[in-house]
């Protein structure tokens, strides 16, 4: 992108023969991926034409290209001092200020060029966080699976989320907030007796407060307390009827402890607030196959399949169909099925390590 | 009506008497006499065969009507191990060890004087089968090791022989769980024996990057059992190969025995780690196909791998048919595989409770016994984390666990204390009623320390019958008949669980009834029924010699 704008740029120019023959150089040297050649000419440009902020951006983009961005900096400032509204110049000052940690500086040259992504990048090492976020969004909307974007807007977001707790601690030290905060980090930390004790204060101070029996529920079902976390889930579906994940949690907790009514009738419950989640609906078809309901479990199974083809859950759908096919004594049925499943457990393996051979036929 | 108000007025009582059973009692302890320690010796190269010990066995070797109890060793270990290895079994600290019972319930070390103290420096110990293999009244021994196995001979004099050589049944590779069954019901006992994977300590690793702990099975290659068959003349020929047991490479760690599909033949249920179980159909002419995928024995019920340790085949709901039960890792709950008896398995974990009680804990010995005499089997499970680092990975597991006392409540199982209050690694586990009671009682081995003996001092007056089966055209054991009583069933076997044999005396709770109807179906065919039998006695049933 640099040089076609540079390219662009070079038409136009009215220079010296001596001077243009250089450009030329410089710019073939470019092409060949010779930057130290093309330093050299673009050098001989500035010396010819002292005004001329395209030499002094060229000689800037050539150290770039050679990754010596430091050097990139003053030919820069100095095009720019010439030609203050050269865009190409601000864009590649703007790269080069932060390739060398100058962020602060960096961003009113960025700011001119609208360039959201590196702006965005720069102003997460300002701590201009929200704005960072509103800015890495922006490009990503534009390039979606841009492996450094996502990465920059997931530090901006956690770095966001921090700060604002990080100020929620220094004001409200013994809010309710403050200890479900403390409890996810000890979630996230697996020290589990921790977040148990963080959430049960936060439910102390504030009983009615929301998702902190849900987060405490998780803790218990962690650590294979069912009995426990579906206490927490019921209290969470109780106080918040139309949370989807409180309905499914609370009908996955049943079911492991083998109370299949319940459990369905949860989860049912978790399909009309939220439709369609593949996970609700593996569970549902469970329970309802539990419950001895195998056309209930079936049309579950079958809309989980409509929506989710090559998952590790389809896989579990197509054997639960299986299953029930079998019991049923469709035989093609049961087999097709089993040879669905049999084929998407073989490309998972595959795809978690394709060196190793099926040793275990 | 009167029927309905019969009926009802039955379950009453049956209720009220229900209700007034307490949970058994056990007494744990550790009787005078019984000094064994298992030793592993774990190392820092964490070579897997240090958590896998050990076996035990409950047998009366001697016939005096006492069961004694033979506990196996693992051996010495060093850190890195030398070639070729040398586990020190000739050191007494890693023998194994025949303990006998005395009189008053303390036990004698026999070992030395059993001609039982070899057990081979390059051999080191992991489990126990037992069974009369020659027909002659006393019960033979065979040892699995990591290196070879060890058939002994029960000389009834109180000494055993190795007769490995000549029986040739030595295997190689790491055997773990084995067990006499006869599977051409030829009236003798053959062997089957399962082997983990292939490893030795020149190829072992570490995993678990800084934690540095012992690695999964998948780490390393699958392979074969064995199937040895008895000919008779005090030699086995191995007819793996043959019979199709061959044909399925797997990570073997136990092994269960019983007629599923009731074609009179006796088929094999395989524990394997982190793969799916395999269920061996006996064809009835010698050969076996693996049938676990298609009859639904296979896998979890979604589908995923199991990490199946110890394995019980036997009828947990009491409608006559084996189920079988496998111990599993955390994160997976034990599988029941109830029978359908279409030669299909349902998976019920949950709907029998199992989930809740087993999703956090790592089982290895299990059975299925009637703990309290009311008419249905109880589950104990022997329990205890493969990694013994566990905690530092992940806080809500743990290393060291009690085991699980589970009572049957009409098919749905209950924790109920089982009277342990040390947690331990929890291994091997063999069943039988070591006081001669009318009440099931357990031993438990416990990786680097003593074994547990679960006494069970029960003082309800809940009725029970035990029954010695004394074959005559089918083995002289019995294994493999089919035995009913007042509704309920066994299938005649020593083997189970893990590592480990247990008592092949079939115990029966029968709850409020003095009177019991007994009917066996023997490995021959044979059909033998017995009414109105007293309870509260050891019954031992001959086979007729004629149908």
């Amino acid at each position: 992108m640099i040089l076609t704008l540079l390219l662009l740029l070079a038409v136009g120019q009215s220079l010296s023969p001596e001077a243009a023959q250089h450009m030329q150089a410089g710019i073939a040297a470019e092409k060949e991926r010779k930057p130290e050649l093309a330093v050299e000419e673009f050098r001989k440009v500035t010396q010819l034409e002292p005004n001329s902020a395209e030499g002094f951006l060229h000689l800037g983009q050539a150290y770039m290209e050679s990754h010596d961005f430091g050097s990139a900096i003053a030919p820069l400032k100095r095009a720019l001092n010439i030609d203050p509204d050269l865009l190409p110049a601000h864009q590649l000052l703007g790269y080069s200020l932060l390739a060398q940690g100058y962020a602060a500086e960096a961003i009113p040259h960025l700011e001119r060029t609208k360039d959201k992504a590196a702006l965005g990048i720069a102003q997460i090492e300002t701590g201009q966080l929200p704005e960072a976020v509103t800015n890495l969004q922006a490009a990503l909307a534009s390039h979606p699976n841009d492996p450094d974007l996502l990465y920059y807007l997931g530090r901006a977001s956690g770095l966001l989320s921090k700060q604002s707790i990080d100020r929620l601690i220094a004001t409200y030290p013994d809010s309710a907030r403050v200890h479900q905060a403390m409890g996810e980090n000890y979630f996230v930390l697996r020290r589990m007796p921790d977040a148990e004790k963080e959430y049960r204060q936060a439910l102390r101070l504030r009983p009615d407060i929301p998702e902190v029996h849900l987060e405490l529920g998780e803790v218990y079902a962690g650590a294979f307390q069912w009995a426990k976390a579906e206490e927490e889930f019921r209290a969470e579906t109780k106080s918040q009827p139309g949370n989807a994940e409180a309905a499914y949690r609370l009908g996955s907790a049943l079911l492991e402890q083998g109370k299949v009514r319940e459990a369905r009738s949860e989860l049912v419950r978790a399909d009309r607030l939220l439709p369609d989640m593949p996970e609700t609906l593996y569970s549902l078809g469970k329970a309802a196959s539990l419950d001895g309901d195998p056309a209930a479990a079936e049309k579950a199974w079958t809309k989980l399949l409509s929506i989710e083809k090559e998952t590790p859950l389809a896989a579990q759908a197509h054997f639960g169909l299986a299953s029930l096919y079998r019991k049923q004594g469709k035989t093609a049925d049961a087999q097709r099925e089993m040879q669905e499943f049999q084929r998407l457990q073989q490309s998972s393996n595959q795809a978690q390590d394709p060196a190793k051979p099926d040793s275990t036929h | 009506m009167l029927n309905i108000l019969l009926r009802v007025s039955c379950l009453l009582i049956l209720g009220v008497w229900l209700a007034a059973l307490a949970a058994p009692v056990f007494d744990v302890n550790l009787p005078h006499g019984l000094d064994f320690t298992l030793q592993n010796s774990p190392t820092a190269q964490k070579y897997l065969i240090e958590t896998m010990p050990g076996g035990v066995a409950l047998l009366d070797y001697n016939n005096d009507g006492l069961l004694d109890i033979f506990l196996v060793n693992g051996g010495r270990l060093t850190s890195p191990m030398k070639t070729p290895e040398n586990f020190d079994r000739h050191d007494p600290r890693y023998w194994n060890r025949l303990y006998r019972q005395n009189k008053d319930g303390s036990f004698t070390d026999v070992t030395e004087q059993a001609g039982l103290a070899e057990a081979g420096d390059g051999n080191y110990g992991m489990g126990v089968a037992v069974g009369d293999y020659d027909n002659d009244g006393f019960p033979d021994l065979y040892v699995t090791s990591y290196g070879k196995n060890i058939l002994y001979h029960n000389n009834g004099d109180g000494t055993f022989t190795d007769v490995t050589a000549k029986a040739g049944v030595a295997a190689g590779g790491w055997s773990v769980s084995a067990g006499f069954f006869d599977y051409n019901n030829d009236g003798k006992l053959d062997l089957f024996v399962t082997r983990y994977m292939e490893w030795d300590t020149k190829h072992s690793k570490d995993c678990g990057g800084n934690y540095h702990t012992y690695c999964p099975p998948e780490e390393f290659p699958a392979t074969t059992n064995i199937l040895y068959h008895n000919n008779g003349d005090g030699t086995f020929t191995d007819v793996s190969q043959r019979s199709g047991i061959a044909a399925k490479k797997g990570r073997a760690l136990g092994v269960a025995f019983a007629d599923y599909d009731g074609d009179g033949f006796t088929d094999v249920f395989v524990a394997n780690d982190g793969m799916q179980q395999y269920l061996f159909h006996n064809n009835g002419n010698g050969t076996f196909t693996e049938v676990g995928l298609e009859a639904g024995a296979a896998l979890s019920e979604d589908g995923r791998r199991l990490s199946g340790m110890g394995v019980v085949f036997q009828d947990y709901d009491n409608d006559g048919r084996p189920d079988v039960i496998v111990t599993e890792l955390p994160r997976e709950i034990y599988g029941v595989y109830h029978n359908e008896g279409n030669g299909t398995f349902t998976y019920r974990s949950l709907e029998t409770g199992l989930g809740a009680l087993s999703s956090g804990s790592s089982g290895w010995g299990v059975g299925l016994e009637d703990f309290d005499n009311d008419g249905w089997k109880d589950l104990f499970v022997a329990q205890g984390h493969v990694l013994d680092n566990v905690e530092s990975i992940d806080p809500s597991l743990h290393y060291l666990e009690l085991p699980l006392l589970a009572m049957n409540h009409n098919g749905r199982f209950d924790r109920v204390d089982s009277g342990s209050t040390v947690p331990v690694a929890g291994r091997g586990a063999a069943f039988g009623d070591l006081n001669n009671d009318g009440w099931q009682d357990l031993v438990m081995t416990d990786l680097g320390g003593h074994p547990q003996i679960f006494l069970n001092r029960h003082d309800s007056k809940a009725h029970w019958l035990t029954i010695s089966l004394r074959g005559t055209r089918s083995n002289r054991d019995g294994f493999g008949a089919r035995v009913q009583v007042n509704g309920q069933t066994r299938f005649a076997t020593s083997s189970g669980s893990y590592l480990s044999a247990s008592d092949k005396r079939l115990h029966f709770g029968l709850g409020a009834a003095e009177r019991a109807k007994v009917d066996i179906v023997w490995p021959s065919g044979i059909h033998q029924s017995l009414n109105d039998v007293p309870a509260d006695q050891f019954l031992e049933v001959r086979e007729p010699e004629k149908p």
